[in-house]
């Protein structure tokens, strides 16, 4: 055979199926194959269309979407589509477009089937895609409506499933009992005023068991008397997981949903708990109740098994870092209670912070500590200080043994630099923000995503204020925050390559979380603090940062999409890692993606690239 | 384009020097030439390549041939080929860096001659593609002139001209090397080749073409003389 075709057969060995035929017969299909060329947005194949041939991906990508237009896969370089029609009399069953500029090899009908019938491992592969892989895939997805990824990306409002029953206050439990039984609900909501306009509070059926039969009240007393006041409710753009959440923190099966101080409906655990257990929800459940950090430290050990499943099942990176945050943060908050059993109750208000990746809520497998306390200005050093430090040093410390170690660079309650009344943390600010200086600024990334977990949250508020106020206006401070944020290259090189790490233990790889998380989270950072936006999640940030001309609204949305593919890659490698039994890392060779995902990754590269081009133009460089 | 070549290009040209073609260039011409006005997509192309031991059709010769069909704009690679040619002299020095192909390697091949034999039947009636076609015409002509009494008329397609069209549209300046070959595969999301010879440079040449096709004719209506040289 000749040289120049063997190109085509050794393009072929690398790929599976192909690579299960023997040499002499892959070496011998090329001469029996075309090739044809596709521009971007072709539709190469329709329902229904004749389709006489196998189609290879030799360069490019395609989409595949079923007749009703739900998309089924994407597919790169090495793979194959139209395998569908080779099991329909070449008739294809799917919308083909290009998403790329594409070179595709056809194999016609005929050899495929002389491929198929002699070898049965390369006829089991395209049997299990045409058939039984899609069903698969559809059992996937029919799965994965009753978990918590359900939970993660539906809103509250979004379950609100019937019209809110509500009651005068002035109502007897009978008038209540006798609705509940009409309308057939669990739980009135009790309203007062007119027009139902203010909560006044909850009757659930519960109440009727506990607080009436078991009381043995009189019908006749009004709801006022075994109502639950002021219940706990949620917004409805909350997310159902939070909802879930705020439920099982406070031991109800009911919440109402309020908007602008309305209610506007009411959603019950079993709006949420359909069928599935939630093991996130019930690993915080877990926690809760523990009194011991080496018990916490055992459910915290299964995170990287719950990252598997959430990653394996399709969530987003945005859901993930969102779970596996809100563990730590139950952690905390259960080391907080037990300190304040042991030490007693706080002398002055406190509230303790989560810092960095906690603060932000986009915490992966491995994480260390980075939290703070902001005192009230009522402490006093001397009366307080001791209660203070043992409170912060058995939290801190507990946290270490459940599995969040000390932070490296000593970003810690337990730190006295980081255990201050609000005075102090606001001469902390004024200082970073007046006079930045490159220490400090290391020291931004981490207190300035900061987050509230435990405490008076109002003692956060009028600092979180200031902050707030003080960065927008300094553009001296910006300066130099750019300046830090564009020391982070992206690892692309002049020709859009892949630029990586030489030598040492991660050699020819990428570094995911340097050179690709943590530039856009600083990008971030910077848009939210010039425009005087509080949010601290990244996501939010990029999302609130598009009312502003500091960022086009392209060019956030572009930001968004790099970092939710960014981080999902990287959260993929570490599943694969933790598959592997390996210790999850950032360190990604990029051969172990298809070449697809290679291109869409440079792609999310040269998003970041061009927009800190765009931010350092905006803002100017550090010192000019 | 030159005058000159717009006569050699031209039907009058072609019916004046058929008439003194002989053997199998005369077979050829008898077999009438894609007219310009045909749809692109019915007509069927040969992409193909040369390796020459130099530049000058009149003093250098071709050493291997190498070309591909293509037809309703598919790559057909059932029909590729690649022929060893034997030249009249030694292979020099610095020509063998260039094409890698040893005297002992053409020893026993066919002379110019018996190649252009094999060759005329299947560019009769075809389109002839090629990345930067005045070497392949040149040599082709020359050979077909020396054997054969009259030089090769055939409608072409220069993926390199094409090429420069593009650039010259988008209006942008011109960087070296943004012709080659490679330059331009790579622009439009094609594979590199490692190897590089007369047949894997023409299958090249043939995926370039689809490319530039695929751009200036996505509903398939344009005719040929859009794209002619």
């Amino acid at each position: 055979m000749s040289l120049e075709l063997k190109e085509i057969s050794d393009f072929l060995k690398l790929h599976h199926p192909f690579d299960l035929l023997p040499d002499d017969v892959i070496e011998a299909l090329p001469k029996r194959m075309t090739a044809r060329y596709f521009r971007k947005g072709t539709k190469v194949l329709s329902p229904e269309q004749q389709c006489q041939h196998l189609h290879i991906i030799r360069t490019g990508g395609i989409e595949t979407r079923d007749p009703d237009g739900q998309l089924l896969a994407r597919l790169g370089e090495g793979e194959c589509f139209g395998v569908r029609a080779m099991f329909r009399a070449g008739r294809a069953a799917n919308n083909i477009t290009t998403l790329e500029d594409s070179l595709v090899y056809l194999l016609p009908e005929k050899e495929f089937h002389n491929l198929a019938g002699k070898y049965p491992q390369f006829n089991y592969f395209f049997e299990q895609m045409g058939g039984a892989r899609l069903r698969s895939g559809m059992q996937l997805l029919e799965k994965r409506d009753d978990d918590q990824l359900k939970l993660m990306s539906v809103r509250v409002s979004d379950l609100i499933a019937r019209d809110l029953v509500s009651i005068d206050i002035g109502a007897s439990i009978l008038e209540a009992g006798k609705l509940m039984c009409r309308e057939r609900v669990s739980c009135l909501l009790v309203t007062q005023g007119a027009g139902a306009g203010e909560v006044a509070g909850i009757m659930t059926d519960r109440d009727l068991r506990n607080r009436v039969v078991a009381e043995a009240r009189s019908y006749d007393e009004p709801v006022s008397n075994i109502m639950t006041p002021n219940p706990t409710f949620v917004g409805p753009d909350d997310y159902a997981f939070d909802a879930l959440l705020t439920m099982t923190r406070h031991n109800v099966r009911h919440l109402p949903v309020m908007k602008d101080g309305k209610p506007v409906g009411m959603i019950t655990t079993n709006n949420l708990l359909a069928r599935q257990s939630l093991s996130a929800v019930y690993m915080v459940g877990k926690i809760r109740k523990m009194d011991q950090p080496a018990d916490m430290a055992k459910v915290i050990a299964q995170v990287p098994e719950l990252l598997t499943n959430l990653i394996e099942a399709g969530a987003t990176s945005r859901n993930a870092g969102h779970i596996v945050t809100t563990l730590s943060d139950a952690a905390t908050a259960r080391l907080l209670q037990l300190a304040e059993d042991k030490f007693g109750p706080p002398p002055v208000p406190y509230v303790w912070m989560a810092g960095g990746s906690q603060g932000r809520q986009d915490q992966t497998a491995l994480s260390d500590q980075d939290n703070c306390l902001i005192i009230d200005d009522a402490y006093d050093p001397d009366q307080h200080g001791d209660y203070f430090k043992e409170l912060s040093t058995f939290v801190c410390d507990g946290l270490n043994t459940v599995g969040y170690i000390y932070c490296p660079g000593d970003m810690m309650a337990k730190i006295d630099q980081w255990r201050q009344p609000v005075r102090v943390w606001q001469q902390y600010f004024n200082k970073w923000i007046e006079q930045p200086e490159p220490k400090a600024l290391m020291l931004c990334s981490v207190w300035f995503d900061l987050r509230p977990i435990h405490g008076t949250r109002a003692i956060f508020d009028d600092l979180h204020r200031m902050i707030i106020t003080k960065a927008k206006g300094n553009r001296i401070f910006l300066a130099y925050m750019v300046g830090n944020a564009l020391t982070h290259h992206v690892p692309l090189g002049f020709f859009k390559n892949f630029v990586m790490i030489r030598g040492g233990d991660h050699d020819r790889t990428l570094d995911l979380k340097h050179n690709g998380v943590v530039p856009i989270v600083d990008l971030a950072r910077i848009h939210a603090l010039a425009n005087g936006i509080d949010a601290v999640n990244t996501y939010d940030r990029l999302e609130a940062a598009k009312a502003f001309p500091s960022i086009s609204t392209q060019g956030a949305s572009d930001l968004l999409d790099a970092f939710e593919f960014i981080s999902i890659t990287r959260l993929k490698h570490q599943v694969r890692q933790i598959r592997r039994g390996d210790r999850p890392d950032n360190f990604l060779q990029p051969e172990s993606l298809s070449a697809f995902e290679r291109t869409h990754l440079k792609d999310a590269f040269s998003v970041i690239k061009n927009l800190q081009t765009a931010l350092e133009s905006a803002f100017g460089k550090s010192g000019t | 384009m030159g005058l000159l070549q717009k006569i050699t290009d031209s039907d009058f040209y072609r019916q004046w020097v058929q008439r003194r073609a002989t053997g199998p260039l005369r077979a050829y011409y008898d077999i009438p030439a894609t007219h310009p006005d045909t749809l692109i997509r019915n007509i069927e192309f040969v992409a193909l390549d040369l390796e020459t031991t130099g530049l000058d059709p009149k003093k250098d010769e071709i050493v291997s041939i190498g070309f591909v069909i293509i037809r309703q704009l598919e790559v057909d690679f059932s029909s590729c080929e690649h022929l060893l040619v034997r030249p009249q002299k030694e292979l020099s020095e610095s020509s063998v860096i260039v094409h890698r192909i040893f005297d002992s390697d053409v020893e026993k091949a066919p002379d110019i001659e018996i190649a252009l034999a094999h060759i005329l039947p299947i560019l009769a009636g075809r389109v002839l593609i090629a990345h930067h076609a005045p070497i392949e015409l040149g040599f082709l002509g020359q050979a077909c002139k020396r054997y054969f009494g009259a030089p090769l008329h055939i409608p072409t397609v220069d993926t390199l001209v094409l090429a420069l069209r593009d650039l010259y549209r988008q209006g942008q300046p011109i960087k070296p090397g943004a012709l080659k070959l490679e330059s331009q595969r790579h622009i439009h999301n094609l594979p590199p080749y490692r190897v590089h010879n007369a047949l894997s440079d023409a299958i090249a040449a043939s995926g370039l073409f689809l490319a530039q096709i695929a751009k200036r004719d996505p509903k398939g209506e344009l005719e040929l003389r859009r794209v002619l040289r």
